[in-house]
């Protein structure tokens, strides 16, 4: 514990030095500068489209103040002329909207009937009493479609499950959670920009060798690592309170929502320093990763209340926070656990992979990675670290199919599916495969029979750790049919478990006794795999 | 002079084609693009009350029990929902559990000039948000009838259009990210490629080669500047394919030209006064923040001309191109009087 301390204070002295310089004050000011008009800038351009409209107003209309329209003043008969010329798009005379029939100028008035909606509330609201300006209620309740109230209940009022909620129609506000997703989303941006200076700190360290003489003393890797990040977490962690206090969130809940969250972040950037090539491949690695990231935490938040899937995501419960509806601890468990599992499998590959020959080595990327999971997997004897593997990597999978569903959503409808089938399938097959081919290329296994084997381990292993993902989001997923064709549900575990062997021993020992490139023998294996998939998905088992 | 010149831009291209750095940042770009696409896409199917309707909505039964002839009725079926009319709100409730209806509004007998009505909705989250989303129209439409009864006259409120969410988000968020992520991009690659020099210490040797450190600088942006203008290109052609109109594309490009300009001088000068990468870049980035914030807040964001380019705006055309050609050349300016303190 005293190591790690020591290490966290010479990182927090080192960051105080480079930045004690020129540059502090000019940062200070620049960030604070950023964020105020970011803040100002953002509160009314949320909308898309800014300054796509040119509206002609002329005689009593409400003031426009939206940033999608220009707004230029003219005479009635001026603006007619005006939006024949295409110069303006639609034109406001007094009560009357006057448009062309063409698509720009039809969405022009979509858009301004979106705003005058609102403006007119705001006039009526002010200008009458209450329950005249808004005369209608709605009392909403629910009602358990499954249970039927009993014969003896004559006709009376039907059970309701939750308090009647009575809203007013024209003030309800509209069920996408664009507004929370984007205060969600300021807790990620700190994230982020401190998990990058951490990454900095690293290659630098990297690059100057003083990493090479951290190792030489007797700390462990572990103590190493965790030193250099406990002060950028706990300065994450700070952030975070920060922003919930600023954004009238709960501190706790808040805290407790993104510290699995930050770890995830964190330890993926811990990743980015320890395969860096250069410079340049720094940046746009961790560029990557940033869009990576942001889009598989944005993505799914975005439809919080719509689907149940949404809840992979923390920023959901985030989202949730601030709409005051309330999650349980399943909900809370679903997106953090997964983060918390990477976190801690991150922590365990970087220990095995931070040494000296590993650091310095300057090989292309793919050899560097083949090098690592030899070191990750070396740590214990092949049948337990393979089955180990294929079991610890399930979290990151499911991350990687659901990101892969986002870039599929981009197709045409009818390709969507086999997309992500195909998608799934290869990333299956990579996960259950390249332990053992990296194995058998450091002559830790040679004959069939050993390959055998630990193809069914890891087999078993995967499936293992499947269906245990699959027993903990049964419950929050039943409802997506995606969700069966991603993680592939079969009700008999003996013909999965048998596939799953089939496929992974189709790959291996096709590159290890064979000699196939490793891309064909996968390429191989996923066109097993998902042909199996297709044949379940028909009905077929 | 020209010869070295054009050695280093050629290094600096060949550089990052070797690395295939171009194909990760080429990678982002088609993830950004086609995530917020799905986005939208998703988005839509799930929140927007049209495309509901669209696609399903008459599958979606409402029972209405209480007054017979209420005004709300017509409002629903017009949306294109399906009515179906029962007499007293306990068969409504029977044909709910029998699954004959999916939820059921009730109207109380005598409305006034308020009213309160009640809406029965199943207690599953996704289900009875749909319902909510698509039967919001008709409920507003109810209200301001309610509200003419009163006297209040809505106005604006018979507007239809089309809806307008892809065509924003094609032209203010997809193409402008197309044509300014390589910018961002450009400056990047400026900042990395110049601090490499002093941290690897091999700056005074390459000024050893007959070529000044305002040449090798700008040998560096105009690398840079390049690649970035190649990939606007590309994309250009490909929305183009795609069938997504746009007007104005040479001002287009000479825009992401200039705006690419402008971020690696920019991040050139950082780069020039710190002379460290971890420094550089966090002032880059953060300054293209600011930037972007102020531009918007003074209105005269590029990506607001870039939007107002594509559409074909009447107001805009090369004179507001070259406001930013202006800036840039004051920059550059101020790049060439500050460049001898990098080789300090």
């Amino acid at each position: 514990m005293n190591q790690i301390l020591v290490i966290a204070w010479r990182e927090v002295t080192r960051l105080r030095k480079r930045f004690g310089g020129g540059a502090s004050p000019i940062a200070v000011i620049l960030l604070l500068a950023v964020l105020g008009l970011s803040g100002f800038a953002l509160r009314d351009t949320v909308s898309l489209g800014s300054g796509l409209y040119r509206v002609g107003v002329s005689g009593d209309v409400p003031a426009i103040q939206d940033s999608r329209f220009a707004v230029v003043e003219v005479e009635a008969g001026e603006g007619r002329a005006l939006l024949e010329r295409r110069v303006i798009d639609v034109l406001v005379d007094g009560a009357q909207v006057i448009a062309r029939r063409d698509d720009k100028s039809q969405y022009a008035v979509r858009a301004l009937k979106q705003y005058m909606e609102k403006q007119e509330l705001v006039r009526i609201g002010s200008s009458y009493a209450e329950g005249q300006a808004f005369p209608l209620r709605v009392g909403i309740n629910y009602l358990n479609p499954y249970q039927a109230p009993g014969q003896n209940d004559a006709g009376g009022a039907a059970p309701v499950t939750k308090p009647e909620e009575v809203i007013i129609p024209s003030l309800t506000p509209p069920p996408a959670p664009f507004t929370q997703v984007l205060v969600a989303l300021i807790y990620i941006m700190p994230i982020t920009f401190i998990s990058i200076f951490f990454t900095s700190s690293f290659m630098d360290e990297k690059v100057n060798r003083r990493l090479t003489v951290l190792l030489s003393t007797p700390v462990t890797p572990f103590q190493i690592i965790l030193g250099k990040m406990l002060p950028y977490a706990v300065f994450a962690l700070v952030t975070t309170a920060l922003i919930a206090t600023l954004t009238g969130g709960d501190v706790p809940l808040a805290l407790g929502i993104f510290a699995p969250t930050t770890l995830f972040i964190f330890a993926i950037y811990l990743m980015v320093p320890l395969f860096y090539r250069t410079f340049k491949d720094t940046t746009f690695i961790a560029m990557l990763v940033t869009t990576l990231t942001t889009a598989y935490l944005v993505f799914p938040a975005m439809f919080t209340n719509v689907n149940d899937l949404a809840y992979i995501s923390p920023l959901t419960l985030a989202v949730k926070m601030y709409r005051d509806e309330p999650f349980g601890w399943r909900e809370y468990l679903f997106p953090s656990l997964p983060m918390a599992a990477i976190f801690g499998f991150a922590m365990f590959a970087g220990t095995r992979m931070l040494n000296e020959e590993f650091l310095m080595g300057y090989k292309p990327i793919t050899r560097k990675v083949a090098d690592a999971i030899y070191l990750v997997m070396a740590h214990a004897r092949p049948p337990v670290a393979v089955t180990l593997w294929s079991l610890l990597v399930i979290p990151a999978v499911y991350m990687a199919q659901v990101v892969m569903l986002a870039f599929a959503t981009n197709l045409p409808v009818g390709l969507i599916l086999g997309a992500t089938l195909i998608a799934s399938a290869l990333v299956e097959e990579v996960v259950k495969t390249v332990g053992i081919v990296v194995l058998a290329e450091h002559g830790a296994v040679r004959s069939v029979r050993a390959i055998l084997g630990l193809s069914f381990l890891s087999a078993l292993g995967f499936l293992a750790g499947e269906k245990l993902l699959l027993l903990v989001s049964i419950s929050m997923v039943s409802q997506a049919s995606v969700s069966g064709a991603l993680f592939g549900a079969g009700v008999f575990l003996l013909i999965p478990l048998a596939a799953h062997f089939v496929f992974t021993a189709i790959v291996t020992l096709l590159r290890t006794k064979l000699r196939f490139p490793y891309w064909l023998a996968l390429g191989i294996g996923t066109a097993a795999h998902f042909f199996y998939n297709v044949y379940v998905m028909r009905g077929g088992m | 002079m020209i010869f070295p010149f054009l050695a280093v831009v050629k290094k600096e291209l060949g550089s990052v084609i070797r690395d295939r750095t171009i194909v990760i940042s080429i990678l982002i770009q088609l993830f950004i693009a086609s995530f917020s696409s799905g986005l939208l896409l998703g988005m839509l199917s799930l929140y927007d009350s049209d495309t509901i309707m669209k696609y399903g909505g008459a599958g979606i039964k409402i029972g209405m029990a209480g007054a017979s002839n209420s005004p709300l009725e017509s409002f629903i079926s017009e949306r294109g929902l399906t009515v179906v009319p029962f007499a007293a709100l306990a068969d409504a409730e029977t044909a709910f559990y029998q699954g004959e209806v999916s939820a059921i509004v009730f109207v109380p007998q005598d409305i006034s000039s308020t009213a309160e009505i009640k809406l029965y909705l199943p207690d599953l989250e996704a289900v009875s948000s749909l319902i909510r989303m698509v039967i919001q129209e008709p409920l507003k439409q109810y209200e301001n009838a309610l509200r003419a009864q009163n006297g209040i006259e809505v106005r604006y409120a018979d507007l239809k259009g089309k809806p307008s969410t892809s065509f924003e988000f094609v032209y203010s968020v997809l193409i402008p990210m197309l044509m300014f992520f390589p910018a961002f991009v450009a400056g990047s690659m400026s900042v990395d490629s110049l601090t490499e020099e002093v941290e690897n210490n091999t700056l005074q040797t390459l000024l050893s080669a007959p070529l000044t450190i305002n040449g090798m600088i700008g040998a560096k942006i105009a690398a840079a500047v390049i690649l970035s203008v190649l990939q606007c290109a590309a994309w250009l052609v490909l929305l183009q394919l795609n069938g997504i109109a746009m007007q104005n594309t040479g001002w287009i490009l000479l825009l992401a030209l200039v705006v690419a300009g402008i971020t690696s001088t920019s991040a050139a000068l950082g780069a020039v006064l710190l002379k460290d990468r971890e420094r550089s870049q966090f002032i880059y980035s953060l300054a293209l923040l600011a930037a972007a914030a102020i531009s918007t807040l003074l209105n005269v964001s590029p990506i607001t001309t870039l939007s107002r380019l594509a559409i074909g705006d009447f107001y805009t055309n090369g004179w507001n191109v070259a406001l930013f050609a202006v800036f840039l050349a004051g920059l550059y300016l101020l790049l060439l009087k500050t460049s001898r303190r990098m080789a300090f």
